[in-house]
This record gives structure tokens, sequence and C-alpha cells, in this order.
């Protein structure tokens, strides 16, 4: 199939100009290790900051894979697409090109929390981001394992592939998911393999632990999927996609159509019967799973066990692309033999007939304790080793790719000589992810939610480029095309804020709209910032009514009303923020000697001396220092 | 931090009892005290076993004292470092002369609450406790003692705790419809929320109104003695306190300034205000007191207007029992052994006589019905610090605040209020993690793919 967007020419010249050309003893910026969620925004952000980069990954077939659900966004999920996108990153223009269904969550329950979804065709997802990548300047694809990354005298050498090729470099982004030494496990048949098919990646491991890092085991797993033509749809409640909604980057002019829906239904009876009488053949159960599973995302047979009074459980069918009638049965993840998971599948109503085209599998893999890390997402013990993505305990392709840019440009930095950036939590979802990694660590898949964010108010999807552009501008991975866009949107949210003083006077047409909400008309004739601050009052509808303003996009409208309607809460929080800040900003000495601070307790002492927070800020976030070890580590900078 | 350097202070005040304890702590204390003390068999400090009394004697510029002194060596002790003691004579100059001496010697003159400051730096005790044990060592009545050591065991932090169990129980079931808004779960609607903020709200309303309670037990509570010159006020005020504090003459007008004292009434500290007898007058001297008394009936938390039962009721006794209105205040009707002139019956009288001494037990209790202490039991949570209450207090403005606009608020704003809520509480106990909330989502519900 070929794309129209590209030039078919241009297109060969590159491949031929960048592919066939990489030889053993090639030195390269930066080396980018695994092309997934993570990897991709993070070579791509090193090449267009000018750094020569070699990206090395098993297979092409793999490049931006979505081995599990085949959605992208979702609740604060979404909100980290945008930022992505603000910052300069792929993901948001690519989900925004392959999305087959779109939706707004949440809808009903404030700006805060509303965040897109899309259903993403799978493949399409895959070939555009891998033109992405193969049409990038300063950008090299080496398809193979990369074995070992070389440190000598604690300075970053090279790395080394299984074919026998060492590249030597000055900044090495590892980015591996869950392909490092994993396993998958179905049943009684374990496989050393990375997900759905996927060769994986056995050396690389040894080297990291040699270089220093902690390693642990994490476990995730994904549910079977089905073939779409024997599914009895009317069995199931449809679900369709919203209209006329946001996209996730700021650059799409407007969303796909929604070509594709979903359907929800439920597992039965005889499903609970079926996995609580073969328990012992689970492997979660038999102790062959010994890795650490996500709470978030919790196979069938653990939520059976562990809610015992629930009869059924919620499924979720989901199309994976256009090509073909795969569907993914969201809520059926197991790691069940596969004669089981035919049982179990055939028992689900509107499924008895149901083919099934791929077994569900739990999966294995190494992962570090991204306790090793700073919160630029740098290796604490070697300089220009970065981490992102699944390797740092976190699940999600969207977690992945917010890291992965943020290794990317620091890398890039890094590279330039530059400071390198610190997203903070009150600036970005990305930068509450990354804080609790480094301060929290994480004992489990780490998942983003919009509950860990203490401001997000502030930290909605409508604004991410307002709080990430700038940053993005700086750092030199916003070009002037998206910088013009982010300018000419302010300008005008600046022209509009003087707008909206102006008395709107009472009309029949006025009258008509305040009737439909339930609202009373005004006393006497008001500004639109007063109406505008009605809650059921919405500036987009309104204006569609009255016409009441000229000549503003859609986001600009929502953008106003948003920072009118909600200005005494956003305007706590920012309070909050500046209240914050003064232990965000006291900064704790590199040679802080923990041991001498008797007033600390044993705990507090042994954490804050392993984890070294740059600032009583991150200090507070650790668990286990409490906040009267802050008052004893204050008192002693003081 | 046994780097510190060494602190001094007269631990037993400046009162004046038969002894007086001086005491030392930091790194160099012990080498202080061995420059200045010798045992009776010629033993410096530093070789004496740790925790045990011994006799000697300090030798200082001006006189050589027989005291006992101790030595702690650290962790073993309060605040956690080397300390020393001397147990000598009492009275402020010997014990004065001791704790120069030590300066002398390289010590430094403690700052307030530096010796419990030291002991929460150096891990002996926690925040909550630090604090209660600052109150009760600042305390001046047993209800503050007992309001300082619940404090120091835990029943605030314990009645914080519930609070915030249930704040995150409310927020867990919001934010698991924010994060998880497609499953099959029951979501709480905004009525319930209501419902049970409404309740805590009641709760933490319950434990605030302790707070002026607390205040009294803190700082007592302020009695203003009002009336005509020459009604008594200051014989009832030298009787209340027991001594002759004020100048008593028939002369109206003898008192022109405030005079204030405090003494004890049971557990509580009465704090007495004797004003200038309120009457118009053209003395300039006496016009300011008369001035300051009407300001001083607005701050005071009873006042006993008195009233002479031997003279006629006057245009200026009812000025002053207008001004009175709305207040909380006693009648009382003085000289009650003359002859009764007065002719006049009010609510809230007591009839009393400085003389005889009749009437005198009603007055006082009636004070501490007015003082409200006696509905609360001597176990409950007594608020008497000023960063526990204003913590409650928010909490309870940002309740308010989800109460009164939930039905017309996105639940994404109602959950800030609530959040907010929960840090304000947390304030007390120091525990503010959002991870808890996380955690409470996933033990109650059943989530995921």
């Amino acid at each position: 199939m070929i794309d129209q967007k590209y030039d078919i020419t241009d297109y060969e010249k590159n491949i031929e100009n960048k592919v066939y050309d990489i030889k053993d003893g090639d030195f390269f910026d930066a080396i980018v290790v695994g092309a997934g969620h993570a990897g991709c925004e993070a070579c791509l952000a090193l090449a267009r900051t000018g750094q020569k980069t070699l990206i090395i990954n098993l297979v092409r077939d793999n490049i931006a894979f979505l081995p599990c659900n085949p959605s992208i966004g979702g609740t604060a999920k979404g909100h980290i697409v945008c930022e992505v996108d603000a910052l300069g990153g792929e993901m948001g223009k690519q989900a925004d090109a392959n999305t087959i269904q779109l939706r707004m969550l949440n809808m009903g329950k404030g700006p805060a929390v509303q965040s897109l979804r899309a259903q993403i065709d799978k493949t399409g997802y895959h070939r555009s981001m891998q033109k992405a990548l193969e049409t990038q300047e300063n950008l090299y694809i080496y398809d193979g394992e990369c074995t070992e990354v070389v440190v000598e005298d604690g300075k970053l050498k090279a790395v080394k592939t299984a074919d026998g090729k060492t590249f030597g470099t000055k900044a090495v982004v590892l980015t591996t998911g869950v392909y490092l030494d994993s396993r998958t496990i179905t049943g009684e048949i374990i496989n050393a393999s990375g997900p759905s098919g996927f060769p994986y990646a056995k050396g690389l491991t040894e080297s990291l632990v040699k270089i220093g890092f902690d390693v642990r085991r994490f476990k995730t797993g994904t549910p079977p999927r089905i073939d779409g033509n024997t599914i009895d749809y009317t069995k199931f409640t449809r679900q369709d996609g919203d209209e006329n909604i946001q996209t996730f980057s700021f650059l799409t002019k407007k969303a796909k159509p929604n070509v594709r829906c979903c359907w929800l239904g439920y597992t039965s009876e005889e499903t609970k019967s079926i996995v609580m009488n073969n328990l012992d053949r689970a492997p979660m159960y038999s102790g062959v799973i010994t890795g650490e599973g996500p709470r978030y995302c919790p196979s069938i047979e653990s939520k059976f066990v562990r809610f015992s009074d629930k009869d059924r459980h919620q499924i979720f069918l989901e199309p994976e692309t256009l090509d073909d009638n795969v569907i993914y049965v969201q809520g059926l993840s197991t790691s069940m033999p596969m004669d089981i998971q035919h049982k179990m599948v055939e028992s689900i109503e509107g499924m008895e007939q149901s083919k099934i085209l791929k077994y569900a599998y739990a999966i294995e893999y190494d992962c570090i304790d991204p306790l090793n890390l700073y919160p630029t997402l740098e290796f604490k013990k070697v300089k220009g080793i970065f981490c992102a993505g699944q390797i740092n305990g976190t699940s999600g392709y969207e977690e992945a790719a917010g890291q992965g840019i943020l290794a990317g440009i620091n890398a890039s930095l890094y590279l330039r000589g530059e400071e390198q950036l610190i997203l903070k939590r009150n600036e970005s979802y990305i930068g509450v992810l990354v804080d609790d990694l480094t301060t929290k660590g994480t004992n489990e898949p780490y998942r983003m939610m919009t509950s860990r964010a203490e401001f997000r108010l502030i930290l909605r999807q409508d604004n991410a480029d307002q709080r990430l552009t700038e940053i993005g501008r700086r750092v030199g991975l916003v070009d002037d095309e998206r910088y013009n866009v982010f300018k000419e949107k302010m300008q005008q949210i600046e022209k509009l804020n003087e707008e909206i003083l102006k008395t709107v006077p009472n009309s029949p047409k006025l009258k008509e709209y305040l009737d439909s909400i339930g609202e009373k008309m005004p006393t006497q004739a008001t500004s639109l910032k007063n109406l505008l601050k009605r809650p059921a009052f919405s500036f987009v509808q309104a204006n569609e009514h009255i016409g009441l303003v000229e000549g503003y996009s859609r986001e600009v409208l929502t953008a106003v009303e948003i920072n009118t309607k909600y200005s005494g809460y956003i305007n706590m929080q920012r309070d909050q923020i500046l209240h914050d800040q003064k232990l965000e900003e006291k900064k704790i000495p590199a040679d802080m000697d923990y041991a001498s601070l008797s007033g600390l307790r044993l705990e507090a002492r042994e954490k804050l001396a392993k984890i070294k927070p740059l600032t009583v800020g991150m200090a507070s976030r650790i668990s286990g220092v409490n906040p009267a070890d802050i008052t004893v580590l204050l008192m002693y900078l003081k | 931090m046994n780097n510190s350097d060494s602190i001094v202070a007269i631990s037993t005040g400046a009162s004046s009892g038969a002894i007086s304890i001086v005491r030392m702590s930091g790194k160099d204390c012990v080498s202080i005290a061995d420059s200045l003390f010798v045992s009776i068999s010629g033993d410096k400090p530093s070789s004496f076993v740790p925790r045990m009394l011994t006799l000697g004697t300090i030798k200082t510029e001006s006189f050589n004292e027989q005291a006992m002194c101790v030595v702690f060596k650290g962790p073993k002790s309060y605040t956690g470092e080397d300390m020393v003691e001397f147990q000598c004579h009492g009275g402020t100059q010997i014990a004065s002369g001791v704790m120069r001496e030590c300066i002398a010697a390289g010590a430094r003159i403690a700052t307030n609450g530096e010796f419990t400051k030291r002991a929460f730096m150096n891990g002996k005790m926690s925040l909550a406790s630090a604090e209660g044990m600052m109150d009760m060592i600042n305390a001046e009545s047993d209800a503050e003692v007992r309001a300082g050591y619940n404090l120091l065991s835990g029943s605030l932090s314990k009645l914080a705790s519930s609070a915030q169990a249930e704040l995150m129980d409310v927020l867990s079931e919001i934010e698991v419809s924010f994060d998880y808004p497609e499953e099959t779960i029951e979501y709480i609607t905004k009525a319930k929320v209501k419902e049970r903020l409404v309740r805590l709200e009641a709760e933490i309303s319950k434990v605030l109104a302790t707070a002026s309670a607390g205040k009294i037990i803190k700082s007592g509570i302020n009695v203003l003695i009002v009336g005509k010159p020459n009604v008594g006020k200051s014989s009832l005020l030298n009787k209340l306190l027991d001594r002759e504090r004020a100048i008593v003459t028939d002369i109206a007008g003898t008192t022109r300034d405030i005079i204030e004292d405090s003494f004890m009434l049971g557990d509580v500290k009465i704090n007495l205000i004797d004003t200038a007898g309120i009457h118009d007058t053209a003395d300039k001297v006496e016009k300011i007191g008369v001035d300051k008394a009407k300001s001083l009936m607005d701050q005071a938390d009873i006042i006993l207007f008195l009233i002479d039962s031997s003279r006629a009721y006057s245009k200026e006794d009812e000025e002053i029992l207008t001004a009175l209105k709305g207040k909380n205040y006693i009648v009382v009707k003085t000289k009650s052994d003359l002859n009764e002139k007065l002719n006049k019956t009010f609510e809230n009288e007591i009839e009393i006589s400085t003389l005889t001494g009749d009437g005198m037990e009603n007055l006082k209790n009636k004070i501490l019905e007015l003082t409200n202490l006696s509905n609360i039991p001597a176990d409950s949570i007594i608020i008497t610090n000023e960063r526990h209450k204003d913590a409650l207090t928010r909490a309870n403005k940002s309740l308010g605040r989800v109460i009164k606009n939930i039905s017309a608020d996105t639940l994404d704003l109602v959950s800030i209020d609530i959040k907010q809520a929960y840090i304000e509480v947390g304030e007390i106990t120091g525990n503010t993690t959002s991870e808890d909330i996380i955690d409470q989502i996933f033990k109650k519900f059943c989530l995921g793919k």
C-alpha cells in the first residue's frame, strides 16, 4: 500500500543513504536501544535536534508495535499524549492519523479529568511510525540485537551487537520495553520470547548489571484475540465514538471519522467456575510466575480470586486493525492453558462459536529500578546513559512515549553541553510520572492515573501546549510550524480575554439559550465573562446559537471558557504551587551526609542516602521519609 | 546530632523552690562540667557512672556551692545528646551563678524549647509529641497538662486519622470514576458524597468547638470586673486573689489604672481584670481608665458587673447594663451585709459580701459554669494548639465549600476541595500522600483489563 503523503523516490533515497551504510566501528552521537514507543520518541528527539543517531531494534516489524490493546490515550494517558505532542513529539500526530474511533472520557465530570481515547489501527500506526523514522534526517536504523553497553573507567564508550559489531557513542538511551530476557507463559507452555512471538533480547541484562543497574523482574499480560467473524454481536452493547471532539496533536486540523465501534459484554457464571476449577493450572497460582504484576491490569483469574463476591466481569471488544477482523477482548487477560482459554471464551454469551486467533499469555521481563535514575532519566552511576519506558518499570504506550521524549531531549542536551530538563509535577503529567519513578520507585508496573497528579486542574489536555510548547522550543524540538500555530493561538486567547469583558445585550436569543440550560436571564445586561462563569453555560454552544464572538477556533473558545469558569480553583492551585515552591526549590547539597543526621529515622536515612534527592521537595515524596524527617532536614539546611 | 554546641538553662524556672536544677546538653557539656565540678572524693564528672547522682562542689567566681551532679551519655538522655544536670540550692541567685559559670566555660543559653527541639531532632520524639511536651512544660494548670497529655498520647492524632480515612474513602470513590470511567462499578453519587461530608463536617465542628475551651485551658479566661466607682471592685479582686492586690479606700475613683492578676479556680486559670470605675469623668487620668474599661468589655470572656446593694439603682448602672447586652455577664450585688436599698432583681444575679465572705462560693461556681468547661469530659479531645485548630478550621472550610457547591460543580472541582481537606487534616498527623488514595482504589474495586 503506497501512502500518498510520501514521495516514493525521496523515501527510497533516504533508506538507501541511511540504512545500508552502517558498518562495524561507526560512531554515532547517540544510540537508542529498542524502537517501541519510548525509543521512537527518543530517537526522533535526538535526530531532530541535530544529533547523528542510531536506533538498534530487533526486527523492523515491531517498530512502534501495539502488543496489547489497540488504543492510545485514556484517562491521564490522553494527557501524556498531548504533552508529548506539545513538546514536539510524534505519538499524537501518528495516533490522530490512525484513529478508527475516538471518544472523550469523563465528559460530564469536568475539564480536569477529560481524556481522549482513540481506537487505533495498529498495523497502520506501526507502518506510519516506521516511515517517520526511516525518513528522518540524522537517524539510522540497525536491525539487530544490542548485547552490551561498553563502559570503561566509568565512561560510556560504545555498544556492541549480537552479530559482533561495535558502535562508538557518547550517549545511550535504553528503551528495551518488555524484551529483556523475556518469556511468555500460557499455562504449561513457557517460551523464551518477546511479545506476540517477536524475538527477545538475551545478553543485555548481564551488561546492565555489570555497569551498576539494579535489575528486577516484572510481569504483565494480554488477553486472547478472536476472529471477529465468529462473534454474535447482538449479544453485546454497541459503543460508538464521539463526533466533533479535539485531537491529540495541536497540529491536526480535524479528527478522523469514526469507522469502527466497540462492544460491551460480560463473562458468565460458567466462566467463573471454569476459572475457579482450574486454578491449579494457572501459572499465577501454581508458582510458575514470580514477577510482579500490576494491580490495575489483573488477569481474569486474579479478578475472580480477589473479588470472589462478583459473579461476572465486564469485557470489551475492540477492533485491532482496518485490514482484518481481529478482535481484542479487553478484560480477559489470562495465562491459563490453551484448552481452558477455549472453554472460557466459549462460556461468554455471544462467543459460543468464537475462534481464538492468538492465545492470551503472561510475559515476564527484566527491568531496572528507576531509583537508579535522576529525574532527567539519566543513570546516576554513568553519565550519558538514559533509560525510558517499560525498562523503568512503567506500563503503557503513552507512559513510555512521555519518558522517551524526555530521555531523548536530555541525551541531546547532554551532548550539547547544556543543562538538562526536569519537568515539574505542576507543569506536566510526564513530570509527575518521572518524579514518582525517581523518588518513590515502583514495585509493580507503574500506570499513570489522574489521581497521581496534585494539580490536575492545571494539567489539562487542552492546555498542554500552553504548559510545554515553550519548553519544547527552548530545547530545539518545536519547529517553526508548531511554534507559529501555538503563538497564534495564544494571541487569539489574549484577544478573546479582552473581548469577553464586553456587555452582552439581553436578547430573545440569549433568553432562549439560557432557558435551554435551565439558567435565569440576568436582571440587567451583563458581561460575557460573567455569563461564562455560570456552570452550565457552554461557550461553543452559546456562540453557535447567539453569535457572541467571531473568528475564534473551538480550542480558543474552550481555553478562555475554562480559564474564566474555573478561575477560583485554578488560582487556588496556583497558590498551592507557589506555597510548595519553597520546598521544591530548596536544593540539597550533592555531598549531603545523611548518616550524621541522627534525627532522621533509620529508614529515612537509608532511603535518602540511596536516592540522593536533588531538592527537599523530592525528598518529601520519598516513601519512608515522613514529615518529621523533612522538618529535621529543613532545620539542618537552615 | 552529636556535633551540636552545648546549651544551658535553669530547668526549674524562676521559682523559688528548695532546689534548682541547671541543665546542659551538647557534645562539650561533660568537659564543661569537668571544669567546674569536683566530687567529694575528688573525681570529675567525666568519670561518673551515667545516670547516677554524685555529691560535690561547684566552684564559681563568687561562691562555692555544694551540689549534686548527674551525667547522661547520649543517646540515653532526654535530648539524645550528652547531658549534665546540677541540683543546687534553691533561689535564683545560686542557679544563675552556676549557669553563668557554665557559659564562661563554653555553653550558651538555650532558646525557648531548645531541649525539646533537640530531642525531636535526634529522633527521641515525634512532632506531635514534641508539641504536646512543649504545651505541658508551659502549662499553668492541671487541665492544660491534661490536654497536653492527650495530644502527647495521640487522641487528636486518632481523630485526625479517622477523619482522613473517611475523606480518603470518599475520594477514592470519586477518583475511581475518573480513572476507570467504563467499569461496571456503582459510582458514588453527588448526594452520597454530600451526605458523608456533612456528617464529617459536624464531627470536626464538635472538636473545633472545644478550641475555645482549649484556649481557656491554655491562656485562662479573662474575667472583667466593671461597675460604678466605689461599688467594691477592688475588694472583690483582693478577695478572689486572696491577697491585697489593689488599694481599697472608700474614696470613689481610687483605682485609676487597670489591675490584672490571675488565680486558679479549680482546674481553670482565671485572669482577673479590675477596671477603673465607669462613670463620666472630667479627670483626665481617670478618663483614660474608663475608656479602656469599655474596650476591655468587648474582649472579656466573662464580665462581673458590680452593683452596690446598699445604694439606689442609678442612671450609670442602667447605662452599664445596656452596654452589657449580649455579653457573657453576671450581676454581682455587693455589700449584702449592709441594708438593702437597691430593691431590684436581675437575671444571672449573685449576692456577695466581701467583708463576711457570703456568696463567694456561689460566685465562683457561677463563673465556672459560664466557662462551659464543665460540659467537657476530662478525657475528651481539647484543642489547645493553634496549629491544630487552624488545620481543622481550614479543613472544615474546604468541606463547607463542597457541601455548598456540589450540586452545581463538576466532580473534578469537588475532588479538589476534598483533597484539600484531606491534606489539611493530615497536617496534624503529617500524613498526606496520594499513594494512599490509589492503594484504596485498588483495595476496594476490581478494575482493569
